[in-house]
């Protein structure tokens, strides 16, 4: 580690970063459009100015994301020709920027908005007229970009050559009319096109899925692991006024996925806000079924169960903690558990997806849950009297796999609409749990609530328990 | 010519130095045998660096301590490269472009003098897209010293490889600045990197690379041949040697003249042996010093040598020696609007202060020519130009349009002042601008 003072403290740097890095690891917020910690510095936005001192000369401007660190060297972020460079800067990039906040989509959380609230000046000087460029430039499937807002940093350019490694985006034309597009404007394709909405530091990049649909101070962002795969990148989930889940961007996870997702985990949100889920319970009334409440549902569940050894068939979306409250439940009645093990989606790649679909296969198997793919488990099932389907999606992922007409007890988000049906009991989505992920390189992925599942979904592991509970007979 | 020594164009005004046998009859490539045979690479650095050469492409670095930034080749086994800059595209500037026509072997023979100093294994020549006839016979030359053995494996048996390759620029000012360049030759947009790391420890993709000028390599033969001390003896003590000159503008005899460095300025103005004076008798208003990136000075300075330290001196820069004159007639605001033009056409685009900056300044030159200027508008003018330059961005382009728009607020306020009263150029007090140079502008808006 290199010691260099920064703004008059002495700190570590690791001097295989530039300086910038130093400096935002040490909390010293420096201003930066093109430097972003995943991508090669490019030093085109100069914005990031400090002064800076070393090896006995006078102090000088220089751009922290290109400046190396050396041994002694002094920084001061705060000196006053370092702000008046970077004031000069903001009003550089806002020369032709377009100052259409109040409908765009980054506004409160657009870096040039903040820069510019710290330390840029409160009119503009320009009489120009501004540059006039295209606002709505289809990418493809989903991204829209609007030049006019773009201050060229080139961000997404690197992202698409050193991440994806298949360049699509490039910088066409020269000076002041330079834009981006794509190469010979083809649609963009790949799965990681998501990401760039995140790192284009403006409100050129936006996704279709979230353009217009809220105010992004509105949301409330809650930490928790991706679904889509058994990778498990951390993930923020947003909640837009603690109701319908708005987006879901990656989360920096320095062991997973760094500050990138796939678009298949970015986009499956829409399941979450569907009106039609389970909430307490169904009991079969006669040929019919018919509502309940949570302990009515699990009353009746008890019932059925009682005496019985069920085919019990768990999710592998189950959290570690959910896991271990079936496996007591089984050890009640008796019997092993089976975890449902899709086929590959094929749609592995070598960035992040890893083609399983299940996030904690990983963390079942640890557990002794022995796996079962969903042919095999539907064969189990109809060769049963009774099964116990337990956890969220294992109908849906059972769905192509018809299983007769087995009593069925079954614990998930949505009711089942199978032939021997006698209880369901609402579950929660992952959003809505508070637990543990297992991923596939065994790195625990935390889920935080995001969002409060409503009354009458309770947690999966207290339904379990209260079930293996009234299974004994004993007293809560 | 008279009263100095002569020899950058001593074989070009003989007509046939341009072929291979013209060029050997006299005398060409003697040194570069001579060179291989009896000098180490070493002693070829040592001379250049002695004689004070200093690099002829605007910055005026010298060459042979360029050269000595190249890392050991003991310690450093990476291929090594030389790129020449025949990219000429600062307006004002043609010198390169007479070697090119009526030399081109006494560049080659620069090329591989410099690539053996610098133990370099290829060089390649970065030619304007423009110079289609300067390209044509430089291609020629280098075929005919490929198939004379004086390019290629083994050199006049001294066991010294150079490959010599040819490379046609398409149109970017930016691709003359030497990174831009390098980017340029691997392929990829003429986007100048930042620095460091710089050239000569990772330039050509990845190589230790220097990029020379055409001028300063043209000028290596002859300080091997003749000795540091004859060179010494030319130009002035910080300044050694000749210079081509690019005289233009409202002159009686444009060209490019050769001349020591320190000569006075207005020698070259109004001796018959250089420019003759200006176009019609008319006085003499205002001239760029060295391209138009060095800025206007007014026709007070016109004694000045012309030399890089003299030059320094009255604010402005030698540059590339080109010389352009502004007769009394005709208005510098409208000079200003069109280099302004020319550098916002000519940014790369990659820094936010030269793309915003250079499209800002013109637009603001453009209103005060076209009547519609404020007088808050100078002030702005300047105020832009700081935030350009000096030094804060990746190249030097901000800085180049940055010092001309300094230059005229300094110089000749006055006169912007007048157009913002006038609401127009005040040079014919029509309001519009002297030599129906709207009707232009209009043209020239439509088009883009």
């Amino acid at each position: 580690m290199t010691k260099i003072i920064l703004n008059g403290r002495e700190i570590e740097a690791d001097p295989d970063k530039p300086l910038i890095a130093a400096c935002h690891d040490n909390g010293q917020e420096v201003p930066h459009y093109c430097y972003h910690p995943g991508l090669s510095p490019e030093g085109s936005c100069r914005i990031c100015q400090v002064e800076v001192t070393e090896g006995g000369r006078p102090p000088r401007l220089a751009v922290a994301c290109r400046t190396p660190v050396s041994e002694g060297m002094e920084v001061n972020t705060e000196a006053e020709v370092a702000h008046e460079a970077r004031r000069e800067c903001l009003e550089f990039l806002l020369k032709n920027h377009p100052l259409d906040c109040p409908i765009c989509d980054k506004a409160g959380e657009c870096t040039l908005q903040d820069y510019s609230f710290d330390e840029g000046q409160a009119a503009a000087r320009t009489v120009e007229p501004r540059r006039k460029l295209e606002k709505r430039k289809d990418l493809g499937d989903v991204i829209v970009l609007d030049q006019e807002r773009c201050i060229l940093c080139s961000r997404c350019v690197r992202f698409q050559e050193e991440v994806t490694q298949k360049p699509e985006l490039i910088v066409a034309g020269l000076a002041a009319k330079s834009y981006i597009t794509t190469f010979a404007d083809r649609p963009m394709t790949g799965k990681y096109q998501g990401n760039l909405a995140d790192i284009c530091p403006v409100g050129a990049l936006t996704l279709k899925e979230f353009r217009f649909q809220a105010r992004v101070w509105n949301l409330e962002k809650h930490q928790s692991t991706c679904a889509e795969c058994s990778r498990g990148c951390s993930i923020s989930a947003e909640v837009l006024r603690r109701k319908d889940v708005k987006r879901i961007r990656p989360m920096y996870n320095e062991d997973v996925n760094k500050w990138w997702m796939c678009d298949i985990g970015r986009f499956s949100f829409e399941h979450l806000n569907d009106p039609e889920r389970l909430v307490g319970g169904l009991m079969a009334y006669g040929t019919d079924l018919m509502a309940a409440t949570a302990p009515e549902a699990i009353e009746a569940a008890a019932k059925v169960l009682r005496g019985q050894k069920p085919t019990v068939i768990a999710s592998p979306f189950m959290t570690q903690e959910e896991g271990r409250a079936l496996l007591a439940l089984c050890a009640e009645l008796g019997v092993e558990a089976k975890v449902l093990q899709p086929a590959s989606n094929g749609e592995a790649d070598d960035l992040l997806h890893t083609g399983d679909p299940c996030p904690n296969a990983r963390g079942m198997a640890d557990l002794g849950f022995g796996k079962l793919a969903p042919a095999d488990a539907a064969k189990a099932i109809a060769d049963a009297d009774i099964a116990l389907l337990a956890g969220e999606r294992v109908l849906s992922l059972m769905s192509e796999h018809p299983f007769g007409s087995t009593k069925l007890v079954t614990l998930d988000t949505h009711a089942s609409l199978a032939a021997g049906v006698e209880v369901c009991i609402a579950a929660p989505f992952h959003v809505e749990k508070n637990g543990t992920w297992i991923n596939v390189d065994g790195i625990e992925g935390k889920l935080r609530t995001a969002r409060q599942a409503p009354d009458g979904v309770h947690a999966l592991e207290d339904t379990l328990a209260d079930l293996q509970v009234a299974l004994t007979g004993a007293q809560v | 010519m008279s009263g100095f020594e002569t020899y950058l164009l001593s074989r070009a005004e003989k007509g046939d130095a341009h072929t291979l046998d013209g060029y050997k009859a006299l005398g060409g490539y003697a040194t570069l045998e001579r060179a291989l045979k009896d000098m180490s690479p070493e002693e070829v650095t040592a001379v250049v660096k002695d004689s004070g050469l200093r690099g002829r492409g605007g910055a005026g670095f010298p060459t042979g301590l360029k050269w000595t930034f190249m890392p050991d080749p003991e310690k450093d086994k990476r291929r090594r490269y030389l790129a020449i800059n025949a990219d000429e595209s600062e307006p004002g500037t043609c010198k390169d472009r007479v070697i090119m026509d009526d030399d081109p072997h006494g560049m080659l023979e620069g090329i591989l003098l410099a690539c053996y100093a610098m133990r370099c294994e290829a060089a390649y020549i970065y030619v304007r897209g423009e110079y289609r006839h300067q390209y044509e016979r430089t291609e020629q030359a280098v075929k005919d010293a490929y198939a004379a053995g004086i390019i290629g494996k083994d050199i006049f048996g001294s066991g010294f490889d150079c490959e010599v390759y040819m490379h046609k620029g398409a149109g970017a000012y930016i691709c003359g600045e030497e990174t831009g360049l390098m980017e340029s030759l691997e392929g990829k947009r003429g986007h100048p990197r930042p620095k460091p790391p710089f050239p000569a420890g990772f330039g050509l993709w990845g190589q230790p690379t220097t990029v020379n000028n055409v001028e300063t390599l043209f000028n290596v033969p002859f300080i091997v041949e003749k000795g540091a001390e004859w060179y010494r003896s030319m130009g002035t003590e910080k300044s050694p040697g000749n210079i081509l000159i690019g005289i233009s503008g409202s002159v009686n005899k444009p060209g490019v003249f050769e001349a020591p460095l320190g000569i006075s300025a207005r020698t070259l103005l109004e001796s018959e042996d250089f420019a003759g004076g200006v176009w019609k008798g008319r006085k003499l208003k205002a001239w760029f010093t060295g391209g138009s990136s060095c800025g206007m000075v007014p026709a007070s300075t016109i004694d000045t040598p012309m030399d890089h330290d003299s030059m320094m001196e009255i604010g402005s820069m030698l540059g590339t020696a080109a010389m352009i004159i502004i007769d009394d007639s005709q208005c510098v605001v409208r000079a200003s609007e069109v280099v302004a033009r020319f550098y916002d056409h000519e940014s790369c685009g990659q820094c936010s202060q030269c793309r915003e900056g250079t499209q800002w300044l013109h637009q603001i030159f453009r209103r005060i020519e076209n009547g519609q200027g404020r007088l808050e508008d100078i002030d702005m003018l300047t105020a832009i130009a700081s935030g350009m330059a000096p030094g804060k961005t990746i190249c030097a382009l901000s800085d180049a349009a940055a010092i001309p728009t300094n230059q005229v607020v300094k110089h000749f306020r006055d006169e912007l002042e007048e157009h913002v009263r006038a609401k127009g150029c005040a040079i014919n007090g029509t309001g519009a601008c002297a030599h129906g140079h709207s009707a232009d502008n209009q043209e020239l808006e439509a088009q883009a």
